[in-house]
């Protein structure tokens, strides 16, 4: 019965491990594999949202419109960038990689600005621990597991069923001929951008109360999403579900036997390894 | 004053040198120490200026090789104090992070063109990599604490005289820098940065002088890493990290990534106001954010974009007198070139069919066929632009399936792309110079004035022929109109002397009149080369009057071969054409 459940408990914590990864990684794919933008704020957006929920702890509003108040700003923020830096650029790869690095240095410039560099925690109780195949898991942990699935299920079905997602395709496969059917490749442009960082928000606020919270933590998850995408290549949930069970998990197996940094470090060769070799693809879109 | 190129102290770098000079006696000792350690971080900054103003890829991660040659040359300053002989292994701290960086980029470059953004990500986690090794392997290292106690110098005090030391590497790294971009090595890296494909297709092993600017690139990084040790007598894990590489690049981008002296002042300017700044001015930092995006999105060339380009410009021409350029090192003999069951597919769909043909002995062909026929596949396949995936190529008795581009054209191959493409920010005398040089410059004449100056007696007659192009040899080649264009890619794809031109439409967007006189000039050019020529063209006149054999296209086989007259008559090719039956 123990054996069991330590089997259970280290099945759910690499669960655990891929859903959050999953979370932070979405944003990214739908902005890289729609637009073909290397966002490299990306992080950052993930960092504004968790700053969301310690703003809103401050002002002393419920802890449930930090979400509301991130998607508002992450969404803002996105269709201004996507209109004013992103979409001059896009011609331009190596540009857009600078442009948006810019950014993702002003924007953690500016968040440092405000709160400072110290970590901070967000003061929440959280639900207890429930049971969980007869293995007590805290509850807020499965929550995030369900709700990862639940998002990667209906943006599946939302890509490749709906007719926004067909229209979607269309663009990504060939802008030119799309714009010339009449799909409005700029609004869906900006829209998926939008999304995106929107997407990339939500996680942060999600996140919150399990993470440190401090300025630079952005470049963490711009690393580990933009790895994920390297190793599973874009457009479909197939590759991109390899792509988190291949970072995620030689992360946590690594870092189980032989310390975090050794894990770090696997993740580091296995994404120059395949930037190396296996790139095709990625950047030849748009 | 003609001779010495800089008009000293007028010029930038006599103001650079002043500037330097001065640090010490307008701020005292200490000020150009802090100085100092910006002026280092401004070498390592050329570095990267280097590789992404001029060849078009950026280095991400150039703090490895920054902290590599400061980790390497702490080491030997520290055990030169127990053993002076250590001193002569100084050379070595600059030389592997040098290797380094070459097998990196050759590894990386020599798969493909077109992975610049992936390079720049590969060196990312290569110097997080190094970053987490330094902090890991402390017995050698230091660890997190780093490598402390290196010794001065030679007896140089670090707050005081060092400076000099620091100082005159700068200017010298500067100097060098600007004679360079002036040299051939430094046009070739500019057309590198412009049109890779139309490089290679000249004979440029462009993987390798990618690779070769690269490691420069990295030895005065390493350089520049050499320096911190000694300046700064402790190296930690930070110099090769993740942080320093941005700010490299962020000085390169607002002090001119074109510009090596732009580079230098940007790093020296934003660093030091930075670190002044950032302690009493929380926002400081958001503002030098701000400044960059505002650089990348509105002034791509920096600061120093303000007066770089009319340097450029005066600077580029030389008033030495032309010199006869030696023979091209390209096969003195047509070529024979075969086609054996060659098959090309993309995504499922067949280019190339199991295409059979050979073309033997001097002479003008003639490649016609409706659209998809797969002409211009034909030659990408030939010049390792398509993957053959089954069948055989050779070109005078040598199997070239899948050879590269730039290996190709050393056979004595020269192709003329459909749509014309010229190096386009360049002026018509570079693209001229360029297509001259190849096959012809070896090495270190690279890095000499000499190859400014060469001339050939066919470039000559060619721009006698196409005066127009002659009138405008100053003129930024993007700015010639369509047939100029086309006329300047043709006179370069002849300037290597390549007895196979592959010419792809060179008549495209011309009026009749010079679609008349392209004709013509093509016929001298291959008499005068005693070459073959393989060309594509859809205007059956043009075919006509070009004479010799036609080969007729037809879904990726070769449908009829004979005169024009022949041809014409065949069946199979009427049946294509205007839809007979068969």
């Amino acid at each position: 019965m123990t054996m069991d459940s330590g089997v259970i408990l280290h099945g759910l914590n690499i669960t655990y491990e891929l859903a959050t990864l999953s979370l932070t990684t979405l944003g990214l794919a739908v902005v890289f594999g729609l637009l073909g933008v290397m966002n490299m704020a990306h992080g950052e957006f993930v960092m504004i949202g968790s700053y969301a929920v310690v703003a809103v702890q401050q002002l002393g509003w419920p802890v449930a419109t930090a979400m509301p108040v991130a998607l508002t700003i992450c969404g803002l923020l996105g269709w201004v960038v996507e209109r004013w830096l992103i979409r001059p650029l896009y011609a331009r790869p190596f540009d857009t990689l600078l442009a948006t690095w810019a950014l993702a240095m002003l924007l953690r410039k500016l968040v440092e600005a405000i709160w400072g560099k110290g970590y901070r925690n967000i003061e929440i109780a959280l639900p207890a621990p429930v049971n969980f195949l007869g293995t007590p898991y805290p509850a807020y942990r499965l929550m995030l597991i369900f709700l990862a699935m639940l998002i990667l299920v209906f943006l599946y079905f939302w890509y490749r069923k709906s007719s926004a997602g067909l229209r979607v395709r269309a663009m990504t496969t060939n802008p030119v001929l799309a714009e010339a059917l009449g799909i409005d490749t700029k609004k869906l442009a900006s829209q998926a951008f939008v999304i995106g960082m929107s997407l990339a928000g939500a996680s942060g606020v999600l996140l919150s109360p399990l993470i440190r919270i401090e300025p630079g933590i952005g470049v963490d998850y711009l690393l580990d999403a933009f790895f994920v995408l390297v190793v599973g290549g874009l457009g479909t949930l197939a590759g991109f579900t390899g792509g988190v069970s291949v970072i995620g998990g030689s992360q946590a197996l690594v870092s189980s036997i032989a310390g975090q940094t050794s894990g770090y470090a696997v993740v580091l060769i296995i994404s120059i390894i395949f930037l190396w070799l296996k790139p095709d693809g990625i950047f030849s879109r748009r | 004053m003609k001779k010495w190129p800089f008009s000293f102290p007028h010029h930038p770098l006599g103001l650079l040198a002043l500037g330097l000079i001065s640090v010490p006696f307008v701020g005292g000792d200490f000020f150009a120490y802090q100085i100092g350690l910006f002026l280092i971080y401004g070498i390592a900054t050329q570095g990267v200026a280097l590789c992404w103003g001029r060849l078009g890829f950026l280095p991400l991660g150039h703090a490895l090789f920054f902290g590599l040659g400061a980790y390497l040359a702490g080491g030997v300053l520290k055990a030169s104090t127990k053993e002076p002989m250590w001193l002569f292994a100084l050379p070595i701290a600059l030389l592997i992070p040098a290797l380094l960086a070459w097998v990196l980029a050759f590894m990386v470059f020599s798969r493909s063109l077109r992975n610049g953004p992936y390079f720049s990500l590969i060196t990312l986690a290569m110097s997080m990599l190094g970053f987490l090794a330094a902090q890991q392997w402390s017995e050698v290292t230091g660890g997190f604490n780093g490598l402390g106690d290196i010794p001065e110098v030679a007896g140089l005090d670090r707050y005081s005289s060092f400076y000099w030391v620091v100082a005159c590497v700068a200017f010298c790294t500067t100097v060098l820098l600007s004679i360079l971009v002036k040299r051939p090595i430094g046009i070739l890296w500019r057309a590198i940065s412009q049109n890779e494909d139309r490089l290679q297709l000249f004979g440029y092993a462009t993987d390798r002088i990618k690779a070769n600017a690269f490691a420069f690139s990295a030895f005065l990084a390493a350089m520049a890493g050499a320096l911190f040790s000694a300046h700064q007598g402790i190296v930690t894990p930070q110099a090769l990290g993740f942080v320093l590489s941005t700010e490299f690049v962020i000085w390169a981008a607002v002090g001119g990534k074109s510009s090596p002296a732009g580079a230098l002042l940007g790093a020296v300017l934003v660093g030091y106001a930075s670190a002044e700044l950032r302690d009493f001015f929380s926002f400081w930092e958001v503002i030098v954010g701000a400044a960059f995006i505002v650089v990348v999105r509105f002034m791509p060339q920096g600061m120093a974009g303000i007066w770089i380009n009319k340097q450029e410009q005066k600077n580029s021409t030389t008033n030495d007198p032309p010199q006869l350029a030696p023979t091209s090192s390209a096969p003195y003999k047509v070529p024979d070139l075969i086609f054996d069951g060659v098959r090309v597919t993309q995504s499922g769909v067949k280019i190339l069919d199991a295409l059979t043909f050979s073309v033997n002995g001097p002479g003008i062909r003639a490649i016609i066929g409706p659209n998809g026929a797969g002409k211009t596949s034909t030659f990408n396949a030939l010049t390792g632009r398509l993957p053959v995936r089954g069948g055989k190529v050779s070109i005078a008795g040598i199997d070239v399936t899948g050879w590269r581009a730039w290996q190709v054209a050393r056979l004595g191959i020269g192709r003329k792309m459909q749509i014309p493409s010229v190096f386009s920010e360049l002026t018509v005398d570079q693209n001229l110079h360029i297509a001259l040089w190849a096959g012809r410059m070896h090495g270190t004449q690279s890095l000499q004035r000499s190859p400014l100056a060469w001339n050939t007696k066919i470039c000559d007659e060619m721009l006698d022929l196409f005066s127009a192009l002659k009138d405008q040899r100053h003129v930024t080649a993007g700015l010639l109109s369509q047939g100029h264009r086309q006329a300047l890619e043709f006179v370069m794809t002849v300037l290597p002397e390549p007895h196979l031109l592959l010419l792809d439409e060179p008549c495209a967007g011309l009026s009749p009149a010079e679609t008349h006189r392209m004709i013509e000039v093509i016929q001298f050019a291959v008499q005068r080369l005693g070459a073959a020529a393989l060309l594509i063209e859809h205007d059956i006149s043009a075919v006509a009057a070009l004479g010799g054999d036609v080969y007729v296209f037809h879904q990726g086989k070769l449908l009829a071969q004979g005169l024009l007259a022949e041809v014409q008559n065949n069946r199979d090719v009427r049946a294509v054409y205007a839809g007979a039956k068969k």
